[in-house]
């Protein structure tokens, strides 16, 4: 049982080797990929230094030895304000999804109280709008304002609804089976 | 022997599944290899409990589910005669319907929000990870979904503007052109007349030059 008060515990159980992994994004399993990483930011203030202690503790140090290439490697992302060419290899990107995955089930608690409906509306409604407004921050602060894409995140309407659904993402992608759930999902050819 | 149980809770869900070690198999003293029975408890929910296929259904139903709408697209899972079947409600929830084997009995329909849903998705996967639950659950592996099941992601406006607009452009252009005039064609006729006039010239001429011949003077 998720205990917020025990040493979170980190769980990226997956079906299938690290090693015999080739995981490969596209464009836009990219752009999800930081999306998620930033919305880990935006729940959690010290969101940045639990990742460089997640990639410590998973043993992902050789690929990403200290928190300047783990930013490199998030800024692969075509939407970043200052994008890198380098592609990520397979083993850096299974690496971040295992990251990922990992913050998630350490965040679990806050993602189920934000997508509960039994908690009170009032409270609710103003975690949502905190979190919200963190994440609109670092989107201004790190992406590229002029893609259309960056703009809806900033919209209200609109914004909304995709944090929402980026926070289910979260939830779901959490705990044990979450990671190969969450591979597949970002390797889904563009519609 | 004593039978085995092992609990799976997570926040609004708890999952219990129940069973003996399958000998046979060489499972060892703390492994469920054969299931008896299994409960599922959510918060404000009546209990659910049922047999091996039951789970079965369940793990069938939830987990595609789940993985559809990590995608963002709301599908059902599940229809009108499975154990069990999984839909989107309009309010946003999920709607859980669960059909008993036994004749006579009403299906139960549970309302599902997005955190019991994560709930459930998360027992049953740590159910079904458990090394301590030796069970061959007939799943699929977690794969990209494809172009036409994520087609319905895509607002319908968006899928059919570039037909809607490349049949309009066509039919445009294609309007414009029959306006235009079209060429002259020269007909076969006048053609066939310009060759036969000079045969006709020569048999008219020595008919023409006999008059012109000047007569001949008689002598006095």
């Amino acid at each position: 049982m998720t205990d917020a008060l025990a040493t979170p515990a980190l769980d990226t159980t997956s079906n299938q080797k690290f090693s015999d992994l080739k995981t490969a994004l596209d464009r836009r399993g990219l752009e999800r990929l930081d999306l998620l990483l930033l919305t880990v930011e935006a729940l959690d203030l010290n969101g940045g230094e639990a990742m460089v202690w997640a990639t410590q503790q998973l043993g992902f140090t050789d690929l990403f030895p200290n928190r300047v290439e783990l930013w490199k490697r998030r800024c692969t992302n075509p939407l970043r304000r200052s994008t890198r060419r380098t592609a990520l290899t397979s083993a850096e990107t299974e690496a971040l999804i295992r990251i990922l995955c990992a913050m998630a089930d350490r965040l679990y608690p806050m993602l189920h109280q934000l997508l509960s409906s039994r908690e009170p509306a009032a409270l609710t409604e103003q975690r949502w709008a905190l979190v919200g407004q963190r994440l609109r921050d670092l989107v201004a602060e790190r992406m590229n304002l002029r893609r259309g894409s960056v703009q809806k995140l900033l919209q209200d309407e609109q914004g909304a609804s995709i944090q929402r659904q980026l926070v289910f993402t979260l939830a779901l992608a959490a705990g044990p089976g979450g990671v190969d759930r969450l591979r597949a999902s970002l390797e889904d050819p563009t519609p | 022997m004593l039978k085995l149980s092992y609990r799976y809770d997570q926040t609004a869900a708890r999952l219990k599944v129940e069973g003996l070690p399958d000998i046979s198999a060489d499972h060892g003293d703390g492994v469920i290899g054969i299931l008896s029975t299994w409960t599922l408890q959510f918060v404000g929910s009546p209990e659910l409990e049922g047999k091996r296929e039951h789970l079965e259904a369940m793990l069938a139903t939830v987990l595609p589910y789940a993985r559809f709408r990590l995608s963002g697209v709301s599908r059902r899972c599940g229809d009108d005669a499975s154990p069990v079947s999984l839909a989107p409600a309009e309010d946003g929830r999920h709607q859980l319907e669960l059909r008993s084997s036994q004749p006579g009995v009403e299906p139960l329909s549970i309302s599902l929000d997005d955190a019991e849903l994560c709930d459930l998705v998360r027992c049953l996967d740590a159910m079904r990870l458990d090394q301590r639950v030796q069970i061959a659950w007939p799943l699929s592996t977690d794969r990209p979904l494809a172009r036409r099941e994520l087609a319905e992601r895509v607002p319908l406006v968006n899928r059919l503007a570039p037909s809607v607009l490349g049949g309009g452009a066509f039919l445009l252009v294609a309007g414009l052109v029959s306006l235009l005039p079209l060429p002259e064609v020269k007909t076969p006729k006048s053609t066939s007349a310009s060759t036969e006039q000079p045969a006709e010239q020569p048999a008219e001429r020595p008919a023409q030059s006999a008059p012109t011949e000047p007569a001949t003077p008689q002598a006095e």
